[in-house]
Formats: C-alpha cells, sequence, structure tokens
C-alpha cells in the first residue's frame, strides 16, 4: 500500500520523446507536494491524467487508423502506470511509457516541454516486493511493460541479492515498446532489451510472428524457461502485466507450479478513486463458489492472482 | 485546480466589500449551506471522495443507491466514453442495507452536508423495507428514490416511466419515510416529463430531482456488438445539460411552481455557469455528477462560482434566482 498522500497535482511536462513507430515515453515533473506523492509511488501504482484540453496533432500526422477517433470529444481521464520515478533534491520526475491507441493518446503526442498537466495519483496498490524470494520472473505483454520497468528498477534497488529476469512478448518486432539490442555481446550475455539491460536484467524476447526471439506467446516462452531453471518454485515470484488473456495464462501456470504470482490488471475507469463502480474486476471468495467485484482501481490494479476469475 | 487571481476577481472582489450574499436555501424543509449536492452513484458513500475534497463544504450528499441485499452490479465493460458525455451500466451495484449502515453510515453521520439516501429496488416492498429501517437515522436528512434507473432488468425505471406506477410508489414509500424529505428521481426516458412530476407530487413527494440518464448506446463496429456487457447504459455528462435545463424548467412552470415543491436539477454540470443555469430555470439546488470523475474539487468551485454570480449581480439571496428565467 502506498504511504503517500494522494491528491490532485499540476505536473510540468519536461520532455515527450517518441520511442518507437506508436511509442513515447512522457517525463512529468513534479514540485512541492506533489513532489512527495509521486516520490514515493510504488511500482504498479497509476494516475488519471486530463488529457481533454490537450491538442490533437495536425490531421497529417494523425494515422489514417485513428482518424475517425481522434474527432472524438473526450472528457474523461485516462488512467497510466510509471516506467520510472526518480527523486532529485526538490522534484520528482514521473515518466510514463505510452501507446497511441485513441482520441486521448493522440493528444498526448503534442505534449512538449514546459507543458503542464492535471494528474490525480498515486493511485492503486502497486506490485508486492518479492521478499523471501530468489528469483523475480517479470512478464511483460505487449504494452504491459512500463510498471515493471520500474518495478525492476526498485527490485535492483532495494533486494539486490534477488536475481530478475524479463520475459517481453509482442505480436510483432515493431510492437514491442523496447529498444532491441542485437549485437553479438548483447544477445550471449542475454541482455537484450536495453531498458532491462541496464538493470543489468536478462530478458527473453518473443513474438507471434517469429520477427524477433522465440516464436510464439511469451507465456510458452516462460513455460520453457521454467522447465529448464532448475530452480525451486518457492524461490520463484512472477509479476504480469498485459492482455488479460496472457495473464490469465500466467495465473494458470503459476497455479499448476505453486508460483507465487502477482498480476496487473486493466479495466474501463471513469474515475480511477473509487467513485464510480465502473472497473469491476471478478474475484473468488473464500471457500463457497461464490464471486465478488473488486474495483480495479481501488482494490487493484495489482492482484494475487489466486485471486482472480477469469473471463473464458 | 486553484485558478491564479486574475484582475477581474480581483476587482470584483474589492468591489464587492462590504456585500454579502446568502446561498444557503431551505430544500423542503432541510437547510442547506448552498446549493450543490454530489449525484448519486458517483461519488459512492462520500469516504472515496473526501481524500480529494472538503466533503464538508458541500450543501448536501447523495449516496449511491442502496438496495436491500448487496447487489454485484452488471458485468464489464461498464461504461464507454462518448462525445461530451459517458454511458455507464453500473447496475446498481452496492453493499445492500445492512453493511451501509453498519460500515457506511457511522462515517456519513460526522459530516456536515445535508445527507440524502438514494434508494432503489426491484419491488415497492423491496423500497419499503429499505427506508424505514432508515426513517429513524437522524444521520439522514431524507431519501431520493431512485425510480430511473435504466441499467436493470427489474424494478428502476420501469416504476417511473408510468404515471400510475410513479403514483402507487411514492404513496406506498412516502409513511416508509416518515418524517424525512422524500425526494422522486425522474427519468427524462417518458415524453412528458411533467406528467410524471405531477403524479409524483400528487401522490406525496417533498422534492423532484432530475434527470437521470437517457438510455443509450455505443456500438463497436469490428465486433458489430454493443460496447457495453448489458448492450445499453445511461448517458450522462455534458451532453445531456440542455435536455435537463429544458425539462427542469418544463416541470418547475407546469408542476411545482404552483406548489412550491423543490426541484434539484442536474444532468451535466461542469460550472457554476451550468448550475445558475439549471437554477434560473427553476432549480433549488442542482446536483454534480460525472463532472466529479474528472474534477474532484469542481463541487468546491461551483459554489465559489455561484456567490461570485449573485455578487456580480446584486443578487442578495440565492432564492430570488429559482425560476428566474424571463
Ligand atoms: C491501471 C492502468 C494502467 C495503464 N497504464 C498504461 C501505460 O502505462 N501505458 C499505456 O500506453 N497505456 C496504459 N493504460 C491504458 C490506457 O489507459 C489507455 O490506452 C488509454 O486510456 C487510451 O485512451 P485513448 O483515448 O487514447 O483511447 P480509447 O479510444 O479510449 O481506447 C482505445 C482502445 O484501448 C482500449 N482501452 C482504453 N482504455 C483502456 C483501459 N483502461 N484498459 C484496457 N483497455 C483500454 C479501448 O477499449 C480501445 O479499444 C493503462 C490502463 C490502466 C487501467
Ligand atoms: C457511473 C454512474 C453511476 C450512477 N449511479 C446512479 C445510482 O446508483 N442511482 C441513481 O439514482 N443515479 C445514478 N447515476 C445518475 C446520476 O446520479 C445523474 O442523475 C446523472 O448522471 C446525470 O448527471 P451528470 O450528467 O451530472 O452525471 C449514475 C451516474 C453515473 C455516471
Ligand atoms: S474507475 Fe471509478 S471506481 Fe474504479
Amino acid at each position: 500500500m502506498g504511504t503517500s498522500k494522494k491528491g490532485q497535482f499540476c505536473a510540468a511536462v519536461s520532455a515527450n520523446r517518441q520511442i518507437g513507430r506508436r511509442c513515447y515515453r512522457l517525463s512529468l515533473a513534479f514540485e512541492g507536494t506533489g513532489a512527495k506523492a509521486f516520490g514515493e509511488l510504488l511500482p504498479g501504482q497509476f494516475a488519471e491524467v486530463d488529457l481533454s484540453e490537450v491538442a490533437l496533432p495536425v490531421m497529417e500526422k494523425i494515422p489514417q487508423d485513428l482518424r475517425d477517433a481522434s474527432k472524438r470529444e473526450i472528457i474523461l481521464r485516462r488512467p497510466f502506470s510509471f516506467c520510472d520515478v526518480t527523486v532529485q533534491r526538490n522534484k520528482t520526475i514521473a515518466e510514463i511509457l505510452y501507446c497511441v491507441v485513441g482520441p486521448a493518446s493522440l493528444r498526448m503526442t503534442t505534449l512538449s516541454a514546459g507543458d503542464s498537466v492535471s494528474v490525480i495519483g498515486p493511485l492503486g496498490n502497486g506490485f508486492s516486493m518479492p521478499k523471501g524470494k530468489k528469483t523475480a520472473l517479470l512478464l511483460a505483454g505487449g504494452m504491459g511493460a512500463p510498471p515493471l520497468l520500474h518495478l525492476a528498477k526498485v527490485i535492483r534497488r532495494d533486494y539486490p541479492k534477488i536475481e530478475c529476469v524479463a520475459f517481453a512478448g509482442a505480436k510483432t518486432k515493431e510492437e514491442l515498446p523496447f529498444k532491441l539490442r542485437l549485437d553479438k555481446a548483447s544477445i550471449k550475455s542475454g541482455l537484450v532489451l536495453d531498458e532491462f539491460a541496464k538493470y543489468k536484467i536478462k530478458s527473453f524476447v518473443s513474438t507471434d510472428d517469429g520477427s524477433a526471439g522465440y516464436t510464439g506467446f511469451v507465456t510458452d516462452c516462460l513455460v520453457q524457461w521454467l522447465d529448464e531453471c532448475g530452480l525451486k518454485e518457492k524461490d520463484l515470484i512472477i509479476y504480469g502485466c498485459g492482455p488479460e488473456a496472457m495473464l490469465a495464462r500466467a495465473a494458470e501456470i503459476a497455479d499448476e507450479r505453486k508460483i507465487d504470482c502477482q498480476v496487473s490488471m486493466e479495466q474501463m475507469m471513469a474515475c480511477g478513486i473509487g467513485l464510480c463502480q465502473s472497473c469491476a474486476v471478478e474475484c473468488k471468495t473464500d471457500g463457497s463458489g461464490e464471486t465478488i467485484y473488486k474495483m480495479c482501481c481501488k482494490d487493484g490494479p495489482v492482484f494475487d492472482s489466486r485471486e482472480l476469475v477469469f473471463k473464458k | 485546480m486553484g485558478r491564479s487571481l486574475t484582475a477581474e476577481s480581483w476587482f470584483l472582489r474589492n468591489n464587492m466589500m462590504g456585500k454579502s450574499v446568502d446561498i444557503s436555501v431551505d430544500f423542503a424543509g432541510v437547510k442547506l449551506a448552498n446549493p450543490v449536492f454530489t449525484a448519486s452513484g458517483t461519488c459512492g458513500y462520500a469516504d472515496e471522495l473526501a481524500d480529494f475534497m472538503t466533503v464538508n463544504k458541500l450543501g448536501g450528499f447523495i449516496t449511491k443507491s442502496i438496495t436491500a441485499a448487496p447487489r454485484k452490479g452488471n458485468a464489464v465493460p461498464r461504461i464507454v466514453e462518448t462525445d461530451s458525455g459517458m454511458l455507464n451500466a453500473i447496475g446498481l451495484a452496492n453493499i445492500g442495507l445492512d453493511k451501509f449502515i453498519k460500515e457506511k453510515l457511522p462515517i456519513l453521520r460526522k459530516m456536515s452536508p445535508a445527507i440524502f439516501v438514494n434508494v432503489a429496488g426491484q419491488t415497492i416492498e423491496e423500497y419499503t423495507a429499505v427506508m424505514e429501517r432508515l426513517a429513524a437515522e437522524d444521520a439522514i436528512a431524507g431519501f431520493e428514490l431512485n425510480i430511473s434507473c435504466p441499467n436493470v432488468k427489474k424494478g428502476g425505471i420501469s416504476f417511473g416511466t408510468d404515471a400510475g406506477a410513479v403514483a402507487e410508489i411514492t404513496s406506498a414509500v412516502k409513511k416508509a419515510a416518515g418524517e424525512k424529505v422524500l425526494m422522486v428521481k425522474l427519468s427524462p426516458c417518458v415524453t412528458d416529463i411533467s406528467v410524471m412530476a405531477r403524479a409524483a407530487v400528487d401522490a406525496g413527494a417533498d422534492a423532484i430531482s432530475l434527470i437521470n440518464t437517457f438510455t443509450a448506446m455505443v456500438i463497436d463496429i469490428e465486433r458489430r456488438k454493443p460496447v457495453l456487457a448489458n448492450r445499453t447504459g445511461g448517458l450522462s455528462g455534458p451532453a445531456i445539460k440542455p435536455i435537463a435545463v429544458y425539462m427542469v424548467n418544463k416541470v418547475y412552470n407546469e408542476v411545482t411552481k404552483s406548489c412550491g415543491v423543490p426541484i434539484l436539477g442536474l444532468g451535466g454540470i461542469r460550472t457554476a455557469s451550468d448550475a445558475i443555469e439549471f437554477i434560473i430555470a427553476g432549480a433549488s439546488a442542482v446536483a454534480v455528477g460525472t463532472w466529479n470523475f474528472v474534477e474532484p474539487q469542481g463541487t468546491i468551485n461551483i459554489i465559489e462560482g455561484i456567490k461570485q454570480y449573485c455578487l456580480r449581480n446584486n443578487i442578495a439571496d440565492i432564492k430570488e434566482l429559482t425560476g428566474s428565467l424571463l
């Protein structure tokens, strides 16, 4: 649980760089109470960003397939998690890795240094730390990577003895939200994903079409690794973030092998702060076969995978 | 969001020195410090909101709909954004009466805004059961009768779209409400909202709130399916505001003006100007719903903005403004 006081803050944009075809990295600077609150943000926590007053790119710069969507007036804030948080002397820089998928994320691309945005956060519960474990497995599907990058950094800093291994999957190489290091030395050492290599974390890449790394789902890649790793299940923990089908499979694998597993869920959110009940996630109750709905924004977004009932 | 002091607001503040404005209202016998409520289902039971704003600054607070037994609510997706609005099909998910009394009422009891408990049900008996249990609670000022929820299979809107049914349920629950104010929340999904308002007032409603959401649909054209799991949902937000203002004015002119029953106006309010439109149209108080999701402190700006408007226009008492449409 976050100890910091959540609230509504004005953040200054300090950078907004394109890092992939439809993928950007936005740096937000918080000062004062915002710097304190976001300085304590735990990996997996998120924030609600108001993009309704941010301009759209000029029409020529809007990808053809998003032109209809770009016409939609937006009013609701959008939830984003963070890929990195850096506390400086009197400010905190929190970074968002985002993918352009609709009207709000399109608007996000036009933010530039000096602009400001209204941010509500930090929200929800983050990942719990891998205390007592020997190896943390970070499983990222599609755009599910951002909070795992932050988690990798925090584990490295606070639990340097715990080994981390990253698995990242996407449909194609193009859709991997990472820079790949494909030189011989990097491949040999397993330091393929630049962002994880930075923390000296080995990584495995998979693509559905085989355009990079393992051909198939990232969860299949994980199973192969688990079969060959020779480690005890109780020493492992899986952290998953990505599409629900991937998380469902990860939960199954964890269950079969009795490995602890935490996953970060996504739901459509109107408020992000527990007011509206829109973000229901189906959960098991103790004993009886009954299920209940928990709120992704408040009770999650990180859940113990054993708790969840995934859609078939 | 805090706005910096502009030259205009500096001038106003100084020019208005010595003048005062009374924005308190008497709402069906309940004294409100100001005419601004939060709307049912958009601020939970107030505890979540308290992290982001001073709930005690509100004139009134309306709880999420309460039913006799807890309700899980609908499958997801439960919401989808639309142009200047959103659809919701939460399905009256709520913790149920017992848990409400045990866990939420003690929190609400400590708060200064007038607390209205929104009550929903599938049968008249269910509504009465909830109200009878709460009628003796001094923590609450009144009930808001939800006969206008579009997102449940039974009950809800089916009570609110037929004048006979409106009259029947209103008079049936009137006794259960005891001394508490009985406010009836109307659905806009009717041919003539005045007919429903008239039925409620004649059957004993002490106040009328309007409007609830419009039944609507958004289609995912790739899947050729509705986006919401419930297929349809209720449209709220700025998109519905002009219709809501019109309906408040219609009900005011045709029903409530002559009998003095107050209207709580809502639908798409984001700013003080929006709220003032409703008041001029005939509302004695207003409620803010969807906008809380975007600006949890928005209601506080609205209260301040109403005060400023009154000062600017030499309105000593907000009550002068209700129904002042020329
Ligand atoms: C807790 C949480 C953390 C998130 N972190 C990130 C992040 O770090 N980086 C990132 O790029 N995105 C993240 N998202 C998703 C992000 O909120 C959406 O991409 C964004 O809201 C899209 O807005 P839009 O107007 O551009 O597109 P829209 O038109 O609103 O949506 C485009 C498509 O994305 C889907 N979508 C929209 N919102 C969500 C959602 N909340 N969950 C699942 N699907 C959704 C829609 O169904 C639609 O198909 C996160 C979501 C949640 C709930
Ligand atoms: C997510 C959501 C949940 C709602 N839940 C309820 C409810 O439980 N009971 C009720 O009477 N109205 C409910 N409403 C309707 C609102 O109280 C209000 O009548 C409507 O949204 C119009 O106001 P707005 O445009 O300011 O949101 C809900 C609205 C939203 C958006
Ligand atoms: S998004 Fe509103 S309760 Fe979770």
